[in-house]
């Protein structure tokens, strides 16, 4: 098999084509939502919405990932503020201050910036691998969760580990060729591009939308998000 | 009449017993790289098998001195003679001169002193008198596209040239990214219809050296292998020798260190490019192209394009001009959506959820009408 | 004949907007809110994790409102909604959710599962799932104007007999008047000395107020059963006495589900006269304190250790957190200690929500306030103090099941035994 005639193609035309799809299903997605129509709020505030949702995202992303035992269903479930904290630490890092992908942001966004040696986000991609390992075996084994998750739980775990872990065994060099490790990569990262507006992963688009819509009805009663 | 060995040949133009066994280990030494292939026998006096030994000198003096020269025909097609220069501007003269002359190469476009009919009755001789014992060397890409008119010789078609020349070698050997993979006239939209030889002949063994220009040293030990042992290096997926294609640029590179300590050159004449630091953001094919530049290098190991600043552009890998920009990061897609395409998803999409918003509303106001009869 | 579940998916059907769809998005289905839930953390029962309570409301909206729902259901990997999982989910939502909304605290997306479990509630109230016990209590609403039974007459004598009993003036039916201040039958018939208390403040505060016969009752049972009908109809009683009597005010008294209804719901569910403020009688006490109109005994309540159980629709949907803490600073200012946790990430008492009227729910409601237990044992409480009649009801209740050495009290009664004669 000719691996780089793979890698061209993954690189290539089905990254264009997922990219694609991802964006167009992405934009349908949030149109449908929106053209699902708002109801006006009438309701006499006590305090101010927009304070309340500036206050509901900085918890939300500076404080409560970095500091999660201040909430206090902590300590009755720690693995999964921890696992996920770090999920998406790793995540975000990797995505965003490594350097091979800083690189493919460049040349869709026409900008760069600065990255991070590389040990220290392969010590936080590792961290991520580790903590979705977790996240795998809580799914598995909560009865909660259990009773939740359905079959697109399931591919979510997976669509998300693979790239993960073709790219950090493409870093490493881990067991095949490069030029294999990174067709592979490509090929779960196109996959995982395409899955994503059918799925829960959107998840980071809907956030806006959710943690704005609770900032705004704690802020409206000038309660603390 | 019996020819001379390569031996006998050397002592006539006056090379010592001594000259000639460190002319050997030359040969050894090139064939060595990295690794020989297994031989029995080929042992050093403690016993141990190792590359580059007292016994493989031995052996290659033995095999030079009983072997006669190896005919070559080296036949180019759609190329630029670079491998050709770079191989007679070579810093290793003694091995170049075994290959260009004490290997006999019986016709070479560029190199040979006749020119026209001539040479081309030459080659024909040739052909018939060593069938079946010739290397013949390709460079250049052949085509077929359109009978073959974008390259002919003498009347015939690159095409008919290779099957006819092919014939009668022992082996192939295609030195260069274009005989290889079909190189520079493959490129995009390949209009002449450019293939790699391996893809045309397939009933003879093809040794690929892929480069642009082929590393001559590698060129050289191919055929010194063949040569001395009769036998060709062991290749691999891509016809390539293991032994000089096996590892990545980028995990033998010099300026590696940098890669892992996140240290980058984010232009040709910034701070980091003047401090040596890695070109990946520049566009360095290192991770994905194996060859041996970084070990090897170029003009008798004096550097090789990355140290001397330059991106790796991927040049032993096929299709290495499509591969993406050569100043662009590797990580980058090859093709993306243009500003214009992502719109028109996006407009898709919108229309989608247009589509099936205006049929979740129309379902809204039935649910809603639905209720009120119910309760009238 | 239309089934259940015919007219559950039609409702909703009706109540999906963009409001409720973008939430159902951005749910990852991680599970954390279930560590919220006081149902789930006392019985384990993974079925009372807020996340499955809507689990319907999502199924209902993929299945009517997406492609990708759509297409889950042509494929049969989703099966569409049946009366079972009606009737089934109805138990969960009704018995096992107070609608306490602190799953919403917890949940990284920032979901408002409270309003959405309500969502579902409305689904089961018009496709008439409803627990019996709970329905009667409604009907009884609908028909004599109190869940409690009291009607006009029992009405008109109990505040005869509070005002009697207590020598405090209540005026009824006063038009003119500034303020409507509107009890909960439960005061009205378990708390009286509450009203007594209330009426206490507002007469020392100089307040014009009045009650009302017609817009008697606070309580709004079609709230908790989630039916827009009837909550809309018991609102509209007071507002239809509001406006007969001419008020500029309208006071919730110790009622937390009433306030949600009145302050923040009714607004958008229908017209709420103009130039009427709704409040809660903890912000108006509040007011009075630092307007300085009522002055409190500094440390009347000083003994002991005192601590405060904040309401799930006062406090933490309510708004009302600093009120009660800047009261209970005046009065017990040593001995008032805050349970962990407490204010919006408070504990809900595990009676709210319509909870406590059902009798088949008495199991999980015991089992959901002993995580209160513990949280008073933490703080070593001799007595707590809360602003919501149900809680309070909950807490009597529980205090004496559980057989606890713990007093329960009113806010409003404890500001009126510590009043400063003017």
């Amino acid at each position: 098999m000719n691996w780089t005639a793979v890698l061209e193609f993954a690189r290539g035309p089905f990254f264009k084509v997922a990219l694609l799809v991802f964006i167009a299903g992405m934009a349908y997605r949030i149109a449908r939502i929106i053209m699902l129509g708002w109801k006006k709020d009438r309701v006499p505030p006590r305090g101010s919405k927009v304070e309340g949702a500036a206050i509901s995202f900085l918890k939300g992303i500076l404080i409560w990932p970095f500091i999660p035992w201040v909430k206090d269903t902590f300590k009755r479930n720690p693995i999964i503020y921890i696992a996920g904290g770090l999920f998406h630490l790793g995540l975000f890092v990797v995505l965003i201050l490594g350097t091979a992908h800083m690189l493919v942001w460049k040349s869709l966004l026409g900008f760069g910036w600065a990255t991070l040696p590389l040990p220290i986000v392969d010590w936080l991609a590792a961290v991520a691998i580790v903590a979705m390992i977790v996240l795998f075996i809580h799914r598995l084994t909560n009865p909660v969760m259990r009773l939740i998750s359905g079959w697109p739980e399931w591919l979510n775990l997976l669509f998300v580990f693979l790239p993960m872990v073709t790219g950090y065994m493409m870093t490493h060099h881990l067991f095949f060729r490069y030029e294999v490790l990174f067709s592979l990569h490509m090929l779960s990262v196109n996959v995982m591009l395409i899955w994503i507006p059918i799925s829960r992963i959107s998840h980071f688009v809907f956030y806006f939308f959710s943690k704005a819509i609770h900032g705004a009805d704690f802020g409206k009663r000038s309660v603390s998000p | 009449m019996a020819e001379d060995s390569i031996y006998s040949e050397l002592k006539k133009e006056g090379m010592s017993r001594r000259g000639f066994l460190k002319f050997c280990g030359l040969v050894a030494g090139a064939m060595s790289f990295t690794m020989l292939p297994p031989i029995e026998g080929l042992t050093d006096v403690r016993g141990v098998q190792s590359p580059v030994k007292h016994g493989t000198i031995e052996m290659v003096a033995k095999a030079l001195q009983t072997k006669q020269r190896l005919p070559v025909i080296w036949m180019e097609f759609q190329d630029c003679a670079g491998c050709t220069e770079a191989l007679t501007r070579s810093k290793s003269p003694t091995l170049v001169d075994l290959v260009l002359n004490k290997i006999t190469v019986e016709y070479h476009e560029t190199l040979t002193a006749a020119a026209g009919f001539q040479t081309e009755e030459a080659k024909l001789a040739a052909m018939q008198k060593y069938a079946g014992q010739y290397i013949l060397v390709v460079e250049g890409s052949v085509t077929d596209l359109d009978d073959g008119i974008y390259c002919t010789i003498g009347g015939k078609s690159s095409m008919e040239l290779l099957r006819e020349a092919a014939a009668g070698a022992a082996a192939i050997v295609a030195t260069g990214n274009c005989a290889a993979f079909g190189g520079l006239p493959r490129a995009k939209p390949n209009p002449t219809g450019a293939l790699g030889v391996y893809e045309v002949i397939k009933d003879k063994p093809v040794v690929n050296i892929p480069g642009c220009p082929a590393i001559p040293e590698v060129f050289t030990s191919v055929l010194a292998q063949f040569l001395v042992f009769g036998t060709l290096p062991e290749l691999d997926a891509l016809h390539r020798p293991k032994n000089f294609y096996g590892t990545a640029i980028h995990d033998r590179c010099l300026r590696r260190p940098f890669y892992d300590a996140g240290k980058f050159a984010l232009s040709f004449d910034d701070e980091g490019a003047k401090k040596g630091y890695c070109l990946y953001k520049l566009g360095c094919k290192g991770p994905t192209t194996y060859n041996s530049c970084a070990t090897l290098k170029w003009s008798g190991g004096l550097s090789f394009p990355i140290q001397s600043g330059h991106p790796c552009l991927g040049c032993s890998e096929p299709n290495f001009w499509d591969g993406g920009g050569f100043y662009q990061g590797q990580s980058a897609p090859i093709s993306k959506p243009t500003g214009t395409v992502a719109a028109a998803a996006v407009a898709a999409g919108v229309a989608i959820a247009a589509g099936v918003g205006m049929a979740n509303v129309a379902q809204k106001k039935a649910a809603h009408s639905a209720d009120k009869e119910e309760e009238e | 004949m239309k089934t259940i579940s015919n007219i559950a998916m039609n409702t909703f059907v009706k109540e999906t907007g963009g409001y409720v769809a973008a939430q159902l998005e951005a749910c990852t289905r991680c599970g954390m809110c279930a560590d919220a839930c006081h149902f789930y953390v006392a019985t384990g029962n993974p079925e009372y994790a807020p996340v499955w309570k809507i689990d319907l409301l999502k199924r209902a909206y993929e299945q009517r409102f997406t492609l990708s729902g759509k297409v889950k259901l042509a494929l049969g990997v989703d099966k569409p909604v049946t009366d079972e999982d009606i009737q089934k989910f109805s138990k969960i939502v009704y018995e096992a959710c107070t609608m306490c909304n602190k799953c919403s605290m917890v949940c990284p997306m920032g979901l408002q599962l409270g309003p959405l479990i309500h969502e579902v509630r409305t689904s089961m109230s018009n496709a008439g799932v409803v627990p019996d016990d709970l329905m009667k209590a409604v009907n009884k609403q609908v028909e004599e104007g109190s869940p409690l039974g009291v009607t006009d007459d029992v009405y008109d004598d109990r505040i005869e007999w509070v005002a009697d009993e207590w020598e405090v003036d209540i005026p009824v039916d006063v038009k003119g008047a500034d303020t409507l201040v509107v009890f909960s039958s439960i005061e009205v018939m378990k708390f009286p000395e509450n009203i007594a208390a209330i009426a206490k403040i507002l007469n020392t505060a100089g307040e014009k107020w009045t009650l009302s016969t017609a817009g008697r009752e606070v309580v709004n049972f079609g709230f908790y059963e989630g039916s827009e009908e009837r909550t809309k109809m018991f609102m509209q009683r007071i507002f239809d006495a509001a406006k007969e009597l001419g008020v500029k005010k309208i006071v919730v008294t110790e009622c937390g589900h009433a306030y949600d209804a009145l302050r923040w719901t009714s607004y958008n569910m229908m017209e709420v006269p103009a130039g009427i403020e709704i409040t809660h009688i903890v912000g108006l006490i509040g007011e009075y304190v630092r307007s300085g109109k009522i002055k409190l005994k500094a440390g009347a309540f000083d003994n002991g250790v005192i601590t405060f159980h904040d309401a799930c629709k006062i406090q933490r949907r309510g708004g009302h957190i600093k009120e009660p803490r800047e009261i209970l600073k005046i009065l017990a200012p040593n001995s008032f200690k805050e349970m962990s946790p407490s204010k919006e990430q408070a504990i809900c008492c595990g009676g709210g929500g319509g909870v406590i009227a059902i009798k088949e729910a008495d199991p999980v409601r015991y089992a959901a306030f002993e995580l209160k237990i513990d949280q008073m044992k933490a703080v070593g409480a001799d007595a707590v103090v809360m602003s919501c009649s149900n809680c309070r009801l909950q807490f009597t209740d529980c205090v004496q099941h559980f057989n606890l050495d713990v007093k329960v009290k009113g806010l409003s009664q404890m500001v009126a035994d510590a009043l400063e004669e003017r």
